[in-house]
């Protein structure tokens, strides 16, 4: 099933990294139709580590000011890039960033919309593929406790190896932690998440 | 006696090919206001139109705009019916830094600085229609289209206005323009007894489908346009002669109807009656040309100029008194201000006005403030009837 695409900006916060001229202000005008609210800057603004205040960030892929955008910040937002030159080394940059969609330039109002619909959706699959390829690491780094934990239990309670997979995978909803972190208990290597009343208290159930 | 403005003007619209009908009440509508003009000695432009008919086709538009924009220098020009034909020759108007006067309703989703809309956006026509539908016959739609954008788009809205009231689609179906083929779909429409139907078939299809559909009703003894009307953003004076018998009972949602009640209407209709009554009511394509060239006139009056950039500043939040009631052109988007009006067919051609905005509403192309009409609320529409 498709999920449905985000059509409306309203509200967001646009930073435009560009020199201005006309095609900035095509840009910032159009963007204040589609109901975004608009900063124009020259550079990045500085944030002293903070998030950057924004929702998506435009930038002149051309003039060489979007090495700035090297900054962590930046990364997770989407990007749109403003290409003019084609040239290779200017589209690698373009690459690097990860650009999640690009308006070229001259800027005409028609283009625009497209440019942003598709980045915010496209940014909005990398952040749940990120989230799920983070969930996936976590659980294969994890596995080898997992195994650990089945073993123990064949070896020492007698169970059958579904059986034993079953308990811990019981166990861990019961406490409402990650079956890694049930593992980890059952052989002797932490405490009882559930117990220490620590950080997991209150955590939301896992698919799993 | 000062002097006047000359001011020449290029209509680039269809009086023949597929959509003429249309085109011929669009041309007739600006015809009308030039002649309105040129005659008032009130005014102080004199405009002198160059005619190009692109009949229809794509390629049609691209030359007549080059030949308007580069051959006569022309820097207005009003014209252009469907999407397609407006995108094409968009670019053209681009380089020449011209004003292009788009007299039609459309999907929406552009903004142009070119462009000159002064037809009605998709938060003017389909979304109060949504809401009527929603709220006066039930969530259970069909949806029944010519296979294009204008379409499309107008049932995206209704579907997700559709899904959000916890209703449901019963059925969307689209077919080839001119495709009168429809037997089948009107019979799993029969037998799936939606609570309406919302139909973006055009021209011929249009036609068919709405004879067929009735037809098929009384024969089911169901009472169509009480129980399962059909309803549509296009449906205007100007085709309801073509539809026989079936012409009566069916919905539109327009910011014109030869009807409404006004002395600027009144003169209008009657002055439409007299120069083409032959091509049956004054409708809202005429209507839209009519004050597509009125309010050109009057930019060109305010700016003393009919330079592209002294025009296109002087349109900005200028006002008319409209036969549909005051239009202000928005200083944003150049779209205008409007009030969204639903009427039902009537056997002779006109149409009862059911429900009108009480106040003009802004031109919202991208839907970023109206959205879908998923906020269910209705009171910016009035029930008159």
């Amino acid at each position: 099933m498709s999920r449905a695409i985000q059509k409306n900006f309203r509200g967001l916060r646009a930073l435009v990294i560009m020199a201005p001229d006309s095609g900035t202000e095509t840009l910032e005008r159009t963007l204040v139709k589609l109901g975004l609210e608009v900063t124009v800057a020259a550079v990045l603004p500085c944030t002293d580590g903070g998030p950057l205040p924004f929702d998506v960030v435009f930038f002149d892929a051309d003039d060489g000011g979007d090495s700035a955008l090297d900054d962590s910040a930046v990364a997770e937002l989407p990007l749109i890039a403003l290409i003019g030159s084609e040239a290779p080394s200017r589209l690698a940059r373009v690459i690097q960033h990860r650009a999640a969609s690009h308006i070229l330039k001259p800027v005409r109002s028609s283009g625009i919309f497209t440019a942003l619909l598709l980045a915010v959706n496209e940014h909005t699959v990398r952040m749940r593929h990120k989230q799920e390829m983070q969930a996936l690491n976590r659980r294969l780094s994890g596995r080898r406790i997992v195994m650990k934990a089945v073993m123990q239990l064949i070896t020492r309670c007698g169970l059958s190896e579904e059986d034993a997979y079953d308990w811990l995978r019981r166990e861990a909803m019961q406490r409402r932690i990650p079956m890694e972190d049930m593992a980890r208990h059952a052989i002797g290597l932490g405490p009882d998440p559930a117990q220490d009343g620590g950080p997991q208290h209150g955590r939301a159930p896992r698919p799993d | 006696m000062t002097q006047r403005l000359p001011l020449p003007i290029g209509l680039l619209i269809s009086q023949t090919g597929s959509y003429c009908a249309v085109g011929r009440a669009i041309h007739a509508g600006a015809e009308l206001a030039i002649e309105e003009i040129n005659a008032s000695p009130e005014r102080s432009v004199t405009i002198t139109p160059v005619a190009i008919d692109p009949g229809g086709v794509l390629s049609g538009y691209v030359d007549g705009a080059r030949s308007l924009l580069q051959e006569h220098q022309l820097r207005h020009v009003v014209g252009c019916y469907t999407s397609s034909s407006r995108k094409e020759v968009l670019p053209l108007f681009e380089k020449a830094d011209a004003l292009l006067w788009y007299p039609s309703h459309y999907e929406g989703f552009e903004t142009s600085e070119n462009i000159v809309y002064s037809g009605a956006a998709p938060n003017q026509h389909i979304v109060p229609l949504t809401r009527h539908l929603l709220g006066q016959f039930g969530a259970r739609g069909w949806m029944v289209g010519s296979n294009y954008i204008w379409a499309w788009e107008n049932n995206r809205i209704l579907r997700e206005a559709i899904a959000a009231a916890g209703g449901s689609v019963l059925g969307e179906r689209y077919f080839p323009v001119g495709d009168t083929d429809l037997e089948d779909v009107v019979h799993q429409i029969i037998a799936d007894r939606p609570d309406f139907v919302f139909t973006t078939l055009i021209g011929q299809s249009g036609f068919a489908f709405l004879k067929m559909l009735r037809a098929a009703a009384e024969a089911a003894g169901i009472d169509q346009p009480r129980e399962m009307p059909a309803a549509s953003c296009s449906l205007s004076e100007a085709e309801l002669p073509l539809l026989g018998d079936a012409a009566s009972g069916h919905l539109s949602s327009s910011v014109y109807f030869s009807t409404i009640q006004s002395v600027e209407n009144r003169r209008f209709v009657a002055r439409w009656t007299q120069r083409f009554g032959q091509m049956g009511q004054a409708s809202a394509d005429a209507e839209s040309a009519y004050v597509a060239v009125h309010l050109l006139a009057r930019a060109a009056e305010r700016s003393g100029s009919t330079d592209f950039d002294a025009v296109r500043n002087a349109v900005r939040d200028l006002t008319f008194d409209a036969p549909q009631g005051r239009v202000t052109v928005d200083g944003d988007s150049l779209h205008c201000w409007m009030r969204p009006r639903i009427g039902r067919s009537r056997s002779d051609g006109t149409f009862d006005i059911l429900v009108e905005h009480p106040v003009a509403l802004r031109p919202d192309p991208y839907l970023t403030w109206a959205h879908d009409a998923r906020d269910g609320n209705v009171r910016d529409l009035r029930l008159i009837q």
